[in-house]
């Protein structure tokens, strides 16, 4: 059987998650790798649920929030940006393909783009394989 | 070295006497004997009679910093630091766990403090390799001229060239022997959360016997908490009884929060943190 990665999505509500609903509604294809986890702001994101993720078995983290300056509540992805770039230097040094970590601005009107991000990062997993190093065996 | 350890020792007295006899300060934070003369132990004084417990030696590798969130707010504490610790004092003031005029800073300008485990030279390998305190009210010595001998980030060249599956098994193997007596946490001046996410129940983090998965857990999340705050005093790796290189971790991500915020902790009290600031010109190269 070919390996079908597991994702994580972590969609801001405002833009990414409305954007992922607007995919669905106009029906587009995209892999069902994908778990999308809705959380208010995407600076709600504590990147321990990122570590966690990877060692509960998850081959690739996607996150999803709105386009700087775009953000419902002003600022959120502001700080979200530098938090989430620290989280991914911590994630590289630490020894883990960078591919499996990805961060993508994505509104509520560009279910395309949506569509268009999960296939090439689905696709980008399965290039690197199942995720071995942090998982907990 | 114009300045002896011994003359340093002397003028620390006065100073806390003469603070604690004023009652400008009800304690001072320090340096005091311990078992040996290798191993000085952190020390607080609090009353004139107490100055004359302090000691300073070339052993005196602790950072008095780390105490200061101890007591209440409003306390006036006069805190003696070495030149990388006096970054821990004005890190913690722009985070406002401590005011500015609550403390006296007694800067000590440094150079040759040691390693009582290894005998080694504490330098720019292991800590931030400053000599003069940013930040004093009163300096006790002379200040040291000069510049520190390798920049502080050198030491990390040979592990960013590493490969990347080497990398990860390097600090597998490093982790993994972490006992997870939480030593690093404790020495670390800027570790002040109460409770610590790792000691949380709901949710509950990560695993706490100290075994692989846990120990991943809890550095990295413990790394990604100093992001932009660690003081790269190196007291953590200092404090490991396992002796983990903790420091080579927060050194690199002292660096490239360096690099990408422009800001390096602990250097100005007008600055901010990096994590809790943003600029809209922030690129978003830096996710890439």
């Amino acid at each position: 059987m070919s390996f079908e990665p597991k994702i994580l999505g972590i969609a801001c509500n405002w833009c990414t998650y409305t954007g992922a609903d607007l995919a669905g509604t106009t029906r587009l294809q995209y892999p069902q790798n994908i778990r999308v986890v809705r959380v208010m702001c995407s600076s709600r994101i504590n990147p321990s649920f990122i570590f966690r993720a990877f060692q509960l078995g998850a081959d690739g983290v996607l996150v999803g929030g709105c386009h700087p300056g775009d953000c419902h509540y002003n600022t959120g992805n502001l700080y979200a940006r530098r938090r989430l770039a620290v989280t991914k230097k911590i994630l590289e040094f630490a020894g883990l393909e960078p591919g499996r970590f990805r961060v993508e601005w994505i509104s509520a009107s560009e279910g395309n783009k949506f569509a268009q991000v999960v296939t090439e990062f689905t696709g980008q997993i399965k290039a690197l394989g199942p995720q071995t190093k942090f998982k907990i065996s | 070295m114009a300045v002896s350890f011994q003359q340093i020792e002397e003028k620390l007295k006065t100073e806390a006497r003469r603070l604690l006899e004023s009652g400008e300060v009800s304690l001072v934070l320090a340096w005091g004997k311990g078992y040996d003369e290798k191993h000085p132990m952190p020390y607080v004084a609090k009353c004139p009679s107490d100055a004359d417990g302090i000691v300073f030696n070339e052993y005196c590798t602790h950072n008095p910093a780390r105490y200061l969130v101890r007591y209440p707010r409003g306390t006036k504490i006069a805190v003696a630091v070495k030149a990388a610790d006096s970054r821990a004092v004005v890190q913690l003031i722009q985070e406002d766990k401590v005011k500015r005029r609550d403390l006296v800073i007694l800067g000590i300008p440094v150079y040759g403090i040691k390693n009582p485990k290894t005998g080694e030279l504490i330098d720019g390998k292991t800590t931030c390799g400053l000599y003069n305190p940013v930040l004093y009210d009163v300096l006790i010595g002379e200040e040291v001229h000069g510049q520190p001998v390798s920049s502080p980030y050198a030491v990390l060249a040979e592990y960013e060239a590493m490969d990347r599956d080497a990398r990860f098994a390097f600090w597998k193997k490093e982790l993994d022997r972490c006992i997870r007596c939480y030593a690093c946490r404790k020495a670390c001046p800027m570790c002040y959360c109460d409770p610590c996410f790792i000691d949380q129940r709901k949710p509950r983090w990560g695993e706490k016997s100290p075994e692989p998965a846990g120990n991943l857990m809890y550095h990295l999340t413990r790394f990604h908490h100093l992001a932009g705050r660690c003081i790269d005093c190196g007291e953590c790796s200092r404090a490991c009884p396992v002796d983990i290189p903790l420091y080579l971790f927060h050194k690199k991500v002292a660096k490239d929060c360096e690099e990408m915020f422009g800001q390096a902790a602990g250097m100005s009290i007008e600055d901010k943190p990096v994590l809790v600031n943003f600029r809209m010109e922030d690129s978003d190269k830096i996710l890439e």
